[in-house]
């Protein structure tokens, strides 16, 4: 956890290291290959988020049948109480969480290593580099220091609520994590001695950073977005939950589970078990996807 | 590896009295706590410099989000002023700091009352519930790691691993509906999500502005054990949803000091289990402080979804209406709010981890 680099016996400087990742005792064997069946899950999941909109049995967001009734032949997982869909409404839903969730990751790691590598690389340089590194270093520490729905219900209030908005908003909140553990990698691979060799070959520290340290420290970052992924699913449904969402006819996991809360109250289930249900598997569907790839610092 | 370097510059000091050296040397060992308690108004200044950027940086004219496009331009420039967004940007940034180190958050667009009074009223509740949850939590996590590492039991310890797995994964708005399906709808084992008391019992007068507290306080025992039976559920919820972050770390922390020389070096001596145990525990500690001031974060946020869906009023009520009113002012005021909040749990954070390891104080650099 903290950035103490410890003194290991580099070996000779190859383009790629071995990741000095703790290693525990129990999964001592690296495991090489790719497992190809963990990732059909995550597959049937980007799948459905596609065509999910189009292949519903009934609208989205239109009243199409009696309220409440129970899930069955007709109405799989039954209808809420305002005569929607559960299974419908589920089923679109699908597209605009997971895609949500998608570009949140992607935003956030894209921050995280931009803002990573450039603190790392600078932040014990003397001047205004050092200094502007260092603060931006206090302000991401900041940024964390906040319980993440109430940020992202400020910024939701301030901007609105769109697509777009919540994207930005969780990517805000996220991408200090991710920046954490680029800018903690770089530390470590700041010191190594095939940088020094680049650096006496002449290579300007622009294209030292892009070649050797930023290859060599995303892997922790990447390895961590599929923690990323079911957080920001889930922060994404908490602000539909508490409002903050997109506008009400919307299908959208969160706000259905707030509608289903009312339900729950009365004895009825299924308006908020199933796309709770929902959630819970897309998330899983996700880190099982990345448990199918080889572990940092297993390959080679 | 571990040299401390307190004792980096007392040759200096030769010329001068004694006593400007023992104060002096009073601040060079106290520096630690206290370089970290006067930083944090200048972190508070800073977030709520953040706040004010933040409502500045709003696309279009925020007075006309909140006015709708009928407004007079007498509304129109009340508003304005009310929201501080009236005269130049300098103007504007000396006004919101002289007012804020006048402990004034401003005034509730929706219900024209002050904003440090409306969070004063609900905010207490809402961190109490937080704080409830977190020591039950702390409490649950310490037993459950103690039987997952130290002295595992074969089902239960696969059971308490799997799901500190799911860390961060975990919605809490998902399980309160669940708990409200599963204990109030169908086992009826959990009152109505309709507040923290029965409708027919009175609220206890306010002491503390600590809803639980003041209960308590009150000294009414039907009253308390009916709070208690209120609270069961929403504190259960927040344990479940939110302990798992803590209890991962913990048992990665522990299972890594259990390999260490330190604990195999205490075995060897023949301490007791208990001994080893504590040891094991103690140099665990700090990495699973931090990270219990971080669950802290999450309780917060998770307080106010839970308030929300029990109705219990407080902050996530009050949120969900000035959300729905865009009520700009409210949310900046309670960002500041809540920034204060979070700021003054890390700096305890952070004493508790340097009390713990001293390693972890500033000026105490570990050498490589």
């Amino acid at each position: 956890m903290t950035a103490t680099t410890e003194p290991t016996a580099t070996t000779a400087p190859t383009t790629t290291p071995q990741a000095t990742v703790t290693t525990k005792t129990t999964d001592a064997r690296p495991r090489r290959r790719v497992i190809w069946w963990r990732l059909v899950p995550a597959a049937v999941l980007a799948v459905l988020a596609l065509i999910g909109p189009f292949i519903t049995p009934y609208p989205a967001t239109r009243v199409s049948g009696t309220s409440g009734t129970a899930p069955g032949a007709e109405y799989w997982f039954g209808t809420d109480s305002t005569g929607l869909d559960v299974f419908s409404q589920t089923l679109a839903a699908t597209q605009l969480n997971v895609f949500i969730a998608v570009s949140v990751v992607l935003l956030a790691t894209l921050i995280g290593v931009v803002l990573g590598l450039a603190i790392g690389m600078n932040e014990s340089r003397p001047g205004p580099g050092g200094l502007t590194a260092r603060g931006t270093g206090r302000i991401v520490d900041f940024v964390q220091a906040v319980p993440s729905v109430i940020v992202g219900l400020v910024l939701v209030s301030f901007f609105g609520a769109s697509i777009g908005t919540i994207v930005v908003a969780i990517a805000v909140i996220l991408a200090p994590i991710q920046v954490r553990l680029v800018r903690a990698e770089v530390l470590r691979v700041r010191g190594e001695a095939y940088l020094d060799a680049a650096r006496m070959a002449g290579t300007s520290e622009l294209v030292l950073t892009l070649r050797h340290v930023l290859p060599n420290s995303v892997r922790p970052a990447v390895a961590n977005m599929s923690v990323l992924f079911g957080v920001s699913v889930i922060l994404t449904a908490a602000l539909g939950f508490l409002g903050a969402g997109l506008p009400p006819p919307t299908a959208e996991w969160g706000a259905m589970i707030a509608r289903g809360a009312t339900d729950a109250a009365v004895g009825r289930w299924w308006p908020g078990a199933f796309p709770a249900l929902a959630l819970v598997l897309a998330v899983a569907a996700v880190s099982l996807a990345f448990s199918a790839f080889p572990r940092a610092g297993s390959r080679r | 590896m571990t040299t401390a370097a307190f004792s980096g510059s007392t040759a200096a000091e030769h010329g001068r009295s004694s006593a400007t050296v023992r104060t002096a040397d009073w601040f060079r060992r106290q520096r630690w706590w206290l370089l970290r308690v006067i930083a944090l108004p200048f972190q508070l200044l800073l977030f709520a410099l953040v706040a004010f950027l933040l409502v500045r940086l709003i696309p279009g004219d925020p007075v006309l989000t909140v006015t709708g496009n009928q407004a007079t331009d007498e509304q129109y420039a009340r508003i304005q002023e009310q929201m501080g967004l009236s005269g130049s940007l300098s103007d504007q940034l000396v006004a919101y700091f002289a007012q804020l180190l006048r402990f004034d958050l401003g005034t509730s667009l929706l219900t024209q009352r002050p904003l440090l009074e409306e969070f004063g009223q609900r905010l207490p509740a809402t961190l109490e519930l937080a704080t409830m949850a977190l020591v039950v939590s702390l409490l649950l996590v310490g037993v459950a790691a103690y039987f997952a590492v130290i002295r595992p039991v074969p089902v239960l310890s696969a059971a308490i691993r799997g799901y500190a797995r799911a860390a961060g994964a975990i919605p809490d708005f998902a399980v309160g509906v669940l708990g409200i399906f599963l204990f109030y709808a169908t086992l009826h084992l959990s009152p109505a999500p309709l507040g923290r008391l029965s409708p027919l019992l009175s609220t206890a007068p306010t002491v503390t502005g600590l809803p639980f507290v003041d209960t308590l306080l009150a000294g009414d025992p039907a009253r308390t054990t009916d709070m208690l039976w209120h609270l069961a559920l929403p504190v259960g919820v927040l344990v479940i949803a939110h302990s798992a972050v803590v209890l991962k770390l913990l048992v990665g922390q522990l299972d890594d000091e259990l390999q260490k020389p330190s604990t195999l070096f205490r075995v060897s001596t023949g301490a007791s289990h208990a001994t080893v145990a504590l040891s094991v525990f103690r140099r665990s500690l700090p990495a699973a402080v931090t990270m219990a001031g971080t669950m802290f974060g999450y309780l917060v946020g998770g307080a106010v979804i839970v308030e929300a869906l029990f109705a219990f009023g407080g902050m996530g009520q009050y949120l969900t209406e000035a959300l729905a009113g865009a009520d700009l002012t409210a949310m900046q005021g309670f960002l500041v709010a809540i920034a204060a909040v979070s700021l003054v749990v890390f700096l305890v954070v952070d004493i508790v981890t340097m009390l713990l390891d001293p390693r972890r104080r500033p000026g105490a650099q570990t050498e490589a």
